[in-house]
Order: C-alpha cells, then sequence, then structure tokens
C-alpha cells in the first residue's frame, strides 16, 4: 500500500502546483503583455524494481504561452504593442539583457525610460535617458522621436530606437523576476524588421476560460488521487481484517 | 496552513478591486472639467523557484525543466492618461481650455502652488480670477469695479474695457506651466495636482509659445473619461474577479476533500 499511496501523492502535488500556476495566470488576466505559463506533468518512472510498474508524476512549468494578446488602442503617446512575435529588450534587476512584451513605458523620475513595472528598457546604444522635451513619440519602427525643450515641432529629433529582437529559432524561458531570457544565456540579436504599434497596449494572454478548464482538471485530478489513497487505506484495513485470528 | 494557489487567487482579487476603485473614480468624474482618467497599473508578482533546472533529481539526472510557480498580482499604481479632453463652448468669458499641454497655475491656502486644467474661472469678492474653489490663479490677475467686456486671447492676455475709457485695457497675462512628466503630478483632490520629483520642475511661460498649448476663452475642457471604454473595462474586471473567486472556491474544495476523505 505505501507504494500506491506515493505515487499518488506526487500527483497530488503535482495537481496543487497546477492549480498555483493556474491561480497565477488568472490573477495576471489584466497585466500588461503578461504570457501564461504552462504546466504540465511528466512520468518519472522508479526504474530497477522486478515489475517497473511505478511512475511518478512530475509537474513543471514547461514554458509561457507565446500566443498573442489583445491589443487595444488607449492613445497614450508612451504605450506601445508589438507586432508579430517581437520583444522588447530591457535590463533585469541582475543587469541582464532580458524580454518583455509589456509596453506601457513610462519616464522615471531621473528621465529614464522603463515599462511600467519599473524596468529600464534598452535601446540600440544600451539603457534610453530621454532629455527634457516638450514632446516624445514612438514611430511604428520603434524609433523614439522628441520635440526638444523650445524646440521646433515640425522637426522632431530622434534619439534612440528600441531594440526589438524576434525569438525566433531560439529558446527563451521566463525567470523568477517575470522576464524572457535565452536559455542558457546569451541575448537575442535586434531585429531590423520588427514593428509596434504606436499608442496602443497589448493584453495578457490569459484565455479565462482555458484556465477555468485547467482548474476544473487539476481539481478533478486531486480528487481522484484522494479516492486512491482513501481505497489503498481500506484495502488495507481490509486485509488486516482478513489477518485477524478468530477469537 | 499556507496555500500558494489561493493566495495567487487573493492578490488578483485585491487588484481587480483595485482597479474597480480606480473605474469608478473616472466614471465619477466623467463631468468634472479637466478631469484625466486613470489606469491601474498591474504588476505580476515574483516568481518563486519550487524546482530549480539543472538541479540533481535522482542519482546522476538532472531536471531539465523548472517550476517556476508564480505568485500573483498587484496594482503598483495608477497612471494618469494625459490626452486632451474634448472642448465644450460655453460662452462664458471667464471659462478657458488649454489646447494642447500646460496647466494653470493657482495658490493653494498654505502657500503652494498646485496646478489644474480646469479653467472654469469666476471672479471672487475683490475681483480677482480664482478657480471654482475659490483660489487664486497665479500670476494673480485683479479685474477692477465696472470693469465690462472680459476677454482672454490665445496667449493668455486678460483685457477688458473700463468704464469712462473708450480703449481697452490689458490687465494682465495668465501663464501656464508645463512638466517634462506631466504624468509624475500628483493628484490632490479638487482638480489639483502638486510637482513632485518625477514631475520636475515646471516651466512657466505664455500660452502658445515653447510647447505650452494656446487658450480658448469661451470654453471648457471636459474630462477625457470615455463612459463606453470604463464600462467594457468594468465588465472585464467584474469578469475577472469572478474567476479568482472561482480559483478560490475550486482550491478551497480541494483542500476540504482532502481534510475529509483522509
Amino acid at each position: 500500500m505505501d507504494r500506491l499511496i506515493y505515487s499518488s501523492l506526487t500527483a497530488m502535488r503535482g495537481a496543487m502546483a497546477r492549480q498555483t500556476a493556474t491561480a497565477n495566470n488568472i490573477a495576471n488576466a489584466q497585466t500588461p503583455g503578461f504570457r501564461a505559463d504552462i504546466a504540465k506533468a511528466e512520468a518519472l518512472w522508479l526504474r530497477g524494481a522486478p515489475v517497473e510498474s511505478r511512475a511518478m508524476a512530475r509537474e513543471s512549468v514547461v514554458a509561457a504561452d507565446m500566443k498573442a494578446g489583445t491589443i487595444v488602442k488607449t492613445g497614450r503617446d508612451l504605450d506601445i504593442a508589438f507586432e508579430g512575435d517581437a520583444l522588447l529588450a530591457v535590463q533585469a534587476e541582475n543587469g541582464d539583457e532580458a524580454y518583455t512584451r509589456r509596453g506601457d513605458l513610462q519616464i522615471s523620475p531621473a528621465g529614464l525610460l522603463t515599462t511600467g513595472d519599473g524596468t529600464p528598457v534598452l535601446g540600440s546604444g544600451g539603457p534610453i535617458i530621454l532629455p527634457p522635451a516638450d514632446s516624445v513619440a514612438i514611430d511604428p519602427e520603434g524609433r523614439i522621436t522628441i520635440v526638444p525643450q523650445g524646440g521646433d515641432a515640425a522637426q522632431p529629433q530622434e534619439i534612440a530606437r528600441l531594440k526589438l529582437a524576434s525569438p525566433v529559432g531560439s529558446d527563451v524561458v521566463k525567470g523568477l523576476d517575470g522576464v524572457f531570457r535565452v536559455r542558457g544565456g546569451g541575448v537575442l540579436p535586434d531585429d531590423p524588421g520588427a514593428g509596434l504599434i504606436a499608442r496602443s497596449l497589448e493584453g495578457s494572454n490569459v484565455n479565462a476560460t482555458t484556465a477555468l478548464v485547467d482548474m476544473i482538471e487539476a481539481s478533478r485530478s486531486w480528487d481522484t488521487q484522494l479516492k486512491l489513497i482513501s481505497d489503498a487505506r481500506d484495502m488495507d484495513a481490509a486485509t488486516a481484517d482478513l489477518m485477524r485470528l478468530p477469537q | 496552513m499556507s496555500n500558494g494557489a489561493l493566495h495567487a487567487a487573493r492578490t488578483g482579487l485585491d487588484a481587480q478591486n483595485t482597479r474597480m476603485q480606480v473605474i469608478a473614480n473616472n466614471l465619477a468624474n466623467v463631468n468634472t472639467v479637466g478631469f484625466k482618467r486613470d489606469r491601474a497599473k498591474f504588476e505580476t508578482l515574483a516568481y518563486q523557484a519550487i524546482v530549480t533546472p539543472g538541479s540533481p533529481s535522482a542519482g546522476d539526472s538532472k531536471y531539465a525543466i523548472g517550476l517556476n510557480l508564480g505568485t500573483g498580482v498587484q496594482v503598483a499604481g495608477t497612471a494618469r492618461i494625459d490626452t486632451q479632453g474634448s472642448l465644450t463652448t460655453t460662452s462664458n468669458s471667464l471659462d478657458v481650455a488649454i489646447e494642447g499641454a500646460g496647466y494653470f497655475q493657482v495658490q493653494t491656502p498654505d502657500g503652494q502652488t498646485a496646478y489644474t486644467r480646469a479653467g472654469d474661472f469666476s471672479l471672487s469678492a475683490e475681483g480677482t480670477i480664482v478657480t471654482s474653489d475659490g483660489l487664486p490663479i497665479i500670476p494673480q490677475i485683479q479685474i477692477p469695479d465696472g470693469a465690462s467686456a472680459i476677454t482672454i486671447g490665445a496667449d493668455g492676455t486678460v483685457s477688458a474695457t473700463i468704464t469712462g475709457q473708450t480703449e481697452v485695457t490689458e490687465l494682465g497675462r495668465i501663464e501656464t506651466a508645463r512638466f517634462l512628466n506631466a504624468a509624475g503630478l500628483q493628484a490632490i483632490g479638487n482638480n489639483l495636482l502638486l510637482e513632485t520629483q518625477s514631475s520636475g520642475a515646471p516651466q512657466v511661460g505664455a500660452a502658445g509659445t515653447e510647447g505650452h498649448g494656446s487658450l480658448r476663452s469661451g470654453a471648457l475642457e471636459a474630462s477625457n473619461v470615455n463612459v463606453v471604454e470604463e464600462l467594457v473595462d468594468m465588465i472585464e474586471t467584474q469578469r475577472a474577479y469572478e474567476v479568482n473567486s472561482k480559483m478560490i472556491q475550486s482550491t478551497d474544495e480541494m483542500m476540504r476533500n482532502a481534510t475529509q476523505q483522509l
């Protein structure tokens, strides 16, 4: 009986992990540019026993769903949405170049261009500092143009270009800080063909229906494993009953 | 007993609740002169590494992929969306709208300078131009007794005809202030905004010059709240709230089944 309940236990742990991943997806259904996590179980066969009939379940977050989210026009100058699968290069907390789909840009007190969660945005020449300007605009190729303070509004100046990268052919994974990195290190090359949509924002790509189905599936799987454990207990009790000496 | 799924769903409920407050405030101010709508900024909370990729699994083998579980979401703040509101003509000569960037400067009772887009001015008992709350604008402009036909030009010049005079007299000039990062201004209520470290120092100048928007007298800037957009956001928020509470319900059921069956 011990073997049965431990196999079930690994499956229950997995179901709870999947439930947590789904809960996080649902919680982030409104976070701009959020990419849903996909949790999957894999079988871990226990070798060496006479009959290899036992496989432990191991839950893992295999990847993030990179489907595009819905793009909404917001009219704000610093909101951008990325076309296709382009990713925006940002500087992660540890200084690494990382990537995000989050496009609600803002200007920090020091003039640094960051995403809505405060991560500095990278241009072709590193982090972007905006000089005092009358207006800031971002064009579909990612060029940032400003009208300098007191300058001629008809002659905007280009000050930097956002680094847009294409993840095609590379394996990008989401880190603990929620931004994407190339698996095993390295950076993605600048993609000159990548484009963006100005004054728009891409929402989260979490699909509420899929998430609810995932949730029901995880909770049913949990219940099934529970049933197995309680059945194992009943079987054990019945065995003990049989073995009891007649009085 | 702490459960990751329950807590992630709880952060979702909290965040949706905050967003609903922001939407409610936007909708409440749909007719407030010069109001700019806010947007709740959602931010992913940190992920937790349950299994790190590359860590040993059994014997010589290593985990190829990890198990990083997210811990939910938070509203990191609100962003003011500074788009131009539509102009409505009122024909009241003391109503002024700013077309383009800039804020009127106002003196608060404690002597501070506050900034506003609301140009529904009136005259105080002493004849100074004040906001609807009675706060004098900076620079202070005095309209003498018996002045008629007050006009405010696109550059902010206030002029009037004074009894006994045939010529129009210039009484002063309304100046506007611009900010490098107007989104960084802090809202303090009563249509007023305060300068912060994030907004940068104000650049005061005449309306219609150096990036300062021009003034339109006899008109008011309506709020930039779009009711339909807010209602759609409200439905979205409500549904997201529901899904999060379903999550809590489902996880609770799992835990209950476990405690009852085992």
